[in-house]
């Protein structure tokens, strides 16, 4: 495959400044179960080639899924006539890049593929059977889903790569209904389950049944306790909620593309201005250390090159609490003066082109040992579990968070749950008020699955690494 | 015969038993652009061929997007085997209740473009330059979107059914930006491209740009004006929650124990009216079962949620598929509407509609709308690209963005006006395989809109 799309990228020479030639195919299952029934065994395959051109400023990009020779210049063509039918631009440099050769490979030591549907299908059941009994609860699920991506990209500036990612994930769902409300309980992660950039192990690494029974008893738990009370107060997250805050005011407002208006009619654009990265802003208190890491094991945002080839590299975005670098492509990169790019160029599949995306966007761990060690020291606050909802501004300004459950911090002992429990902040107040975040020992990976981005839209997977952490004095209660 | 139905029935040859292909062949072109300049083009060409299985109620499913023999068959074996698996793993019957039959007939609908369906780059680039020359005339900066989409679709399954339907989409977003980073906003959505106007489009945003630096409003509660675009945000999220009925089947929805009862103002009628004028028209959903309207809310009593074949079954008490599946055999998260029409009133304009409010706020448009309690209806998010103050019965000054958290069942209770022209708006995402659809909505005035940040 490589040798065709370098001869597609060798046609495109003389009529473009810039072109690539990318390759995916995608494996993909999902499945899904309730009660006693299956929802769903979707087992999906595509593949295609996607050409992008540079023409004057302009870019064309065509898809398709016929991946012979023929099929890639007739893309190829379509590409240069779309870069040709947009009104003229100036000029648009891109970042250096050195060209690079090779495969890699992300580490998957059980092939979830291999593994027969009935034992997975098996798997999920036991797990729902394990949230069943209670007449209270209307509806129990599990999901799993799998993908393998075989990528080969060759571009005109010498790159030719082929690398495969294995992605394998799964979670669980207590629907409970009782006195006129209902309630939801997840495990591991409210979004379709906990997914990682590796095999079935790490599925069986969830232990869902194990876990089952607490889920099911925490959604009853919740029908009939109290709404939060509004007020300010100090808050721990888990771990799962602060990679989504993460997610949403940090690393979606580093993206260089929206600090430089390149998103404003869709996804937004940023409160950080490109300028923002050479005056030390503050971010954050000196708790807030964050990192874009495309070579984290078994992250969802690593790989061994980008859609545009250059490498995977890790990246300190904010260091206590000041911001020192974006998230970047090669196009964003130049427009502010970047030797290279930062390694964000990546593309959902065949028929999408590259986007700034985040990698593996993290908050490094901190000193405040483990979430027991936390809460102890946390004499008057509140612990939020697992995301409900979420908002933020087009600016990633001002959000507003919901949570599946709260429970009271009292003289360092958990306490009481609140139901329907929700937080608002502004993004740099927020982060300054982290006072302290767990230890390497609560860090965990989060796999997130459904970042959209991009029109056509783009769903990317991103991981954060997180460990649970403290804010004071913080908004709760809102809606 | 088409080339897509062909391909349908060749696929459905490799599935034993009872089953369905649906091949759904995209052409679409997106342009996208900032700072009045081109800056993402794309165009897909790609045809994806699903093949579903049924065993004993349980459905399996395999999608490829290569269309060889080889390919064609092994999708079938996996279709085939995964519900096999899913029956062996269940260990009774699932809840399909079987494919539906060929319906009589299809009505034709004006969904189908030609010129549209050409999927030319060209008014696209002059839609462009439109948007950029008014731009520079204020002296501000465009950004925005020009999209166009042809999509087949055509079934073939073990019941009888063929089926093939051809819609075209077209949507041009205009956002004009001054150097302080104050918006106004347009947009448009048609079947046909030539519907599209690149320059009355940025006029209409230039006139929301205003020189006058924008106020803070407090949390509270206000009045409200919502544009066309906020109303449909609104719907669409109402949709999910309220009307789909899997979840009221499964008594998780926010009309349990509300359907007969009044919902929402007398002046409410919203409708899934997939042949109504000015929506995006289908001819039948992904089980082949023909779209045809259905009142959802009527003078504000809730009258229907919609059904697929499988929550039809569930549901029980002789309901019918309504023609809302979201895929083949059903989608794991139930049928939702897809054409909603919300009855206009007699309001002249936005002026009219903001005339008896002494103190309030217009909404252009809604961002980031999120659930936040699904069975209250209550959701949050924040205005965008125009937000406005009324004073003394006139649309004075602009404001700063602002959160709100409300019910849409509440709005909808406390609406006291809707002007009489309706528009169809929609964002126009189009993640994975290109499914246009939008809401027909029009501007209305509530008493309460509750503003929380």
């Amino acid at each position: 495959m490589l040798d065709l799309l370098r001869e597609t990228v060798e046609r495109a020479a003389g009529h473009c400044a810039y072109a690539e030639a990318r390759h995916v195919h995608t494996r993909l299952e999902s499945l899904a179960v309730h009660d006693e029934l299956v929802d769903a065994v979707d087992a999906d395959e595509s593949e295609g080639i996607g050409v992008r051109v540079l023409v004057g400023g302009a870019w064309g990009f065509a898809a398709t899924r016929d991946v012979s020779s023929a099929g890639a210049e007739i893309a190829l063509r379509r590409a240069l006539a779309l870069a040709a039918a947009q009104p003229a631009a100036g000029a648009r440099p891109l970042a250096p890049v050195a060209p690079s050769t090779g495969h890699w490979e992300s580490a998957c030591a059980i092939d979830p593929f291999a593994i027969s549907l009935d034992e997975r299908l098996g798997h999920l059941f036991a797990a729902v059977a394990a949230m069943r009994g209670d007449a209270r609860i209307i509806r129990a699920e599990a999901g799993a889903h799998m993908v393998r991506t075989r990528k080969a990209l060759a571009t005109s500036d010498g790159t030719a790569v082929t690398q495969v990612s294995t992605e394998t994930g799964a979670g669980i769902e207590a629907t409970a209904a009782g006195g006129g409300e209902i309630q939801v309980r997840t495990y591991p992660t409210s979004h379709g389950g906990n997914v990682a950039a590796a095999g079935w192990e790490h599925v069986l690494g969830l232990d869902l049944l194990g876990h089952a029974p607490r889920v099911a008893a925490e959604a009853i738990e919740l029908l009939t306790a109290p709404e939060l009370p509004e007020g300010r107060r100090t808050i721990v997250l888990h771990g799962e909620q602060v990679a989504l805050q993460l997610h949403e005011s940090i690393g979606h407002a580093l993206e260089l593309d929206r600090m430089l208006l390149g998103e404003a009619a869709y996804a937004g654009t940023s409160w950080v201005a490109p300028g923002d990265l050479t005056t030390a802003l503050r971010y954050g208190s000196e708790h807030l250390n964050v990192s874009a890491d495309a070579t984290l094991a078994g992250g969802l945002g690593t790989f061994g090159w980008d859609d545009e080839g250059v490498p995977g590299a890790r990246t300190m975005l904010v260091e206590n609490g000041t911001l020192r670098a974006a998230l970047s492509d090669r196009q964003s990169a130049a427009a502010i003066g970047l030797d290279g790019s930062g390694g964000c160029a990546r593309a959902e599949g065949f028929d999408r082109q590259p986007i700034v995306r985040m990698t593996n966007v993290s908050l490094e761990p901190g000193a405040a040992g483990s979430l027991a060690d936390l809460i102890a020291d946390t004499g008057d606050g509140l612990y939020l579990e697992s995301n409900r909802s979420w908002s933020i501004d087009d600016r990633r300004w001002q959000f507003q968070f919901a949570t599946e459950v709260a429970r009271e911090i009292r003289d360092g002992e958990l306490g009481r749950l609140y139901r329907n429990p929700s937080y608002a902040g502004i993004t740099p107040q927020f982060w300054g008020s982290l006072d302290a975040v767990c230890g390497p020992d609560e860090w965990r990976l989060w796999g997130l699955v459904n970042c959209g981005k991009g029109e056509p839209g783009q769903i990317m997977q991103v991981s954060h690494g997180t460990a649970p952490a403290r804010f004071r004095d913080v908004q709760v209660g809102v809606a | 015969m088409s080339r897509a139905l062909e391909l349908a029935e060749r696929a459905l040859r490799f599935l034993d038993g009872e089953g369905q292909a649906t091949v759904t062949h995209e052409r679409s072109l997106v342009l996208r652009y900032a700072r009045s300049a081109p800056t993402q083009a794309t165009d897909v060409d790609d045809t994806s061929i699903h093949l579903l299985a049924l065993r004993d109620g349980h459905t399996g499913s395999a999608t490829t997007n290569v269309d060889t023999d080889e390919a064609l068959r092994d999708a079938a074996r996996r279709a085939m085997a995964a519900a096999e698996a899913a029956a062996r793993a269940a260990g009774g019957p699932g809840d399909h209740p079987g494919l539906p039959a060929p319906p009589a007939a299809y009505d034709t609908h004006d969904g189908d473009d030609p010129d549209t369906a050409r999927v030319d780059p060209s008014p696209g680039g002059a839609a462009l330059k439109a948007a950029f020359a008014v731009a520079a005339e204020r002296d501000l900066e465009a950004f925005g979107t020009w999209s166009t989409g042809a999509v087949e679709t055509a079934l073939a399954s073990s019941t009888g059914m063929h089926a093939v339907d051809r819609v075209t989409d077209a949507y041009m977003k205009i956002i004009l930006r001054d150097a302080r980073g104050r918006t106004g906003w347009d947009a448009q959505m048609a079947v046909a491209v030539g519907d599209l106007d690149g320059e009355a489009g940025a006029r209409r945003a230039a006139a929301k740009v205003t020189a006058e630096e924008p106020a803070t409003l407090p949390p509270g509660e206000y009045p409200v004006v919502l544009d066309a675009y906020a109303v449909g945000g609104l719907l669409d999220q109402l949709a999910g929650l309220a009307f789909n009925g899997q979840s009221h089947a499964e008594g998780r929805g926010a009309l349990e124990g509300k359907l007969g009862t009044r919902v929402a103002a007398p002046s409410i009628t919203l409708t899934d009216a997939p042949h109504a004028a000015g929506t995006l028209p289908r001819a039948f959903d992904f089980e082949g079962v023909p779209k045809a309207p259905i009142a959802l809310i009527r003078d504000g009593v809730a009258e229907h949620v919609v059904h697929d074949s499988r929550s039809a079954a569930l549901a029980g008490g002789g309901a019918r598929s309504t023609g809302h599946a979201a895929t083949p055999g059903g989608d794991q998260f139930g049928p939702t509407p897809t054409n909603l029409v919300l009855a206009g009133g007699d309001a002249r304009d936005l002026a009219a509609l903001a005339a008896p409010i002494e103190r309030g706020i217009y909404v252009t448009r809604l961002w980031y709308v999120n659930v936040v309690h699904p069975q209250q209806t209550l959701v949050t998010g924040t205005t965008r690209d125009g937000t406005f103050l009324i004073e003394d019965g006139k649309i004075t000054k602009p404001l700063h963005d602002v959160r709100f958290t409300d019910s849409v069942l509440r709005i909808l209770d406390q609406t006291e006006a809707l002007s009489a022209t309706a528009q169809l708006v929609g964002d126009a995402e189009f993640y994975g395989r290109r499914f246009a659809w939008g809401v027909v909505a029009p501007a209305l005035r509530a008493r309460g809109f509750r503003v929380t940040g």
